[in-house]
């Protein structure tokens, strides 16, 4: 495996989609898809997966998938609703990402984040969603 | 505006864990931001436009700092809520009552979060053919930046965390506090 290798990036959904078409991984994603469709924001649902692990075959054994990206703002955006200390394999994911493709840009939205955007926009009960152990279970 | 009379009785502050930013240091960074308006607008008379309600409180003192020739003008949007997501597009719920073509406009928010009212709105703008269009906030918040947006005046950087007063609300409290303050997190989840 050359650098070069490492840095080909898995094309999953090429184009801008639709919020009914796309099986959300938790609600979080769909509530911030439904938020960037409102203020008119083109998104992809998991476009790209970026390898970050191979074997000595080659063979990927580890990958990243970010849960979207912004293309006029060539921005992705990570969304994460597990408690704090129970992010350090996604936040080391996240650093492995940058290691590899640097030209990637990334923002991570932790679950105080998401509690917070929601709280901002008035969605109380969707904030209630992504608090306790239940926001664990629901998020892959 | 001797404000301590009032903050000892004020009943919002008892929510406030720490003031982060004075009343003081709000008037200093706003009359330094106004005289570098003026310098750079002399002779031009811009056109402030505002984004209701926030902004109110920074564009009365902001307006007052400034020692040229101006006008002013306000806009007001829906906000994603569960009440206007249904709606589908966010959209002007106030529009601008002055033409700006031809016009240098200043565009003064309280707060630039995420970006993505600003954009919306500037979007809108721009399509109106001003002669420049320019953005001047008090406080920015880059953390949670999703749209990448040039700020040209800005007053002070804010943490990640939620804070209230000078124009910022939670569930339309709190603007009136005269400083920028933390709010204590039994009070931004309490309903």
């Amino acid at each position: 495996m050359t650098d070069n290798d490492a840095r080909v990036i898995i094309t999953n959904n090429p184009n801008v989609q639709q919020i009914t078409s796309i099986d959300f991984a938790h609600s979080s994603e769909k509530l911030f898809a439904q938020i960037l469709d409102y203020y008119g924001i083109q998104w992809e649902y998991e476009p790209h997966t970026f390898p970050l692990e191979w074997d000595d075959d080659g063979n990927i054994i580890e990958a990243f998938s970010p849960d979207f990206y912004l293309p006029q703002q060539d921005l992705y955006v990570e969304l994460t609703t597990m408690r704090p200390q129970l992010i350090t394999r996604k936040n080391r994911k996240l650093r492995r990402l940058q290691e590899i493709y640097p030209q990637v840009n990334i923002k991570l939205f932790k679950r105080g984040d998401l509690r917070t955007l929601m709280v901002k926009y008035g969605l109380d009960q969707e904030a209630g969603l992504i608090t306790g152990s239940e926001a664990q279970k629901r998020e892959i | 505006m001797n404000l301590i009379p009032t903050m000892n009785s004020n009943e919002l502050v008892a929510d406030i864990s720490e003031i982060l930013i004075s009343s003081e240091e709000i008037d200093e960074r706003i009359r330094s931001m106004g005289a570098e308006i003026s310098a750079d607008y002399a002779n031009q008379r811009p056109l402030f436009v505002g984004v209701l309600k926030g902004v109110l409180f920074f564009m009365a003192d902001l307006l007052r700092s400034i020692t040229i020739d101006v006008e002013v003008d306000f806009m007001a949007v829906s906000s994603y809520s569960s009440e206007t997501r249904d709606q589908g597009l966010v959209r002007l719920v106030k529009d601008l009552e002055t033409p700006i073509a031809g016009r240098h406009v200043i565009f003064v928010e309280d707060v630039v979060d995420t970006g993505l009212t600003l954009n919306y709105l500037l979007r809108n703008l721009t399509t109106r053919d001003p002669v420049s269009l320019e953005v001047c906030t008090l406080f920015n918040k880059p953390k949670h930046r999703l749209i990448d947006i040039p700020i040209k005046y800005k007053g002070f950087d804010l943490p990640d965390q939620f804070v209230v007063g000078y124009g910022l609300d939670h569930r339309e409290r709190y603007r009136n506090l005269p400083f920028i303050g933390i709010l204590q997190e039994d009070a931004v989840y309490s309903s």
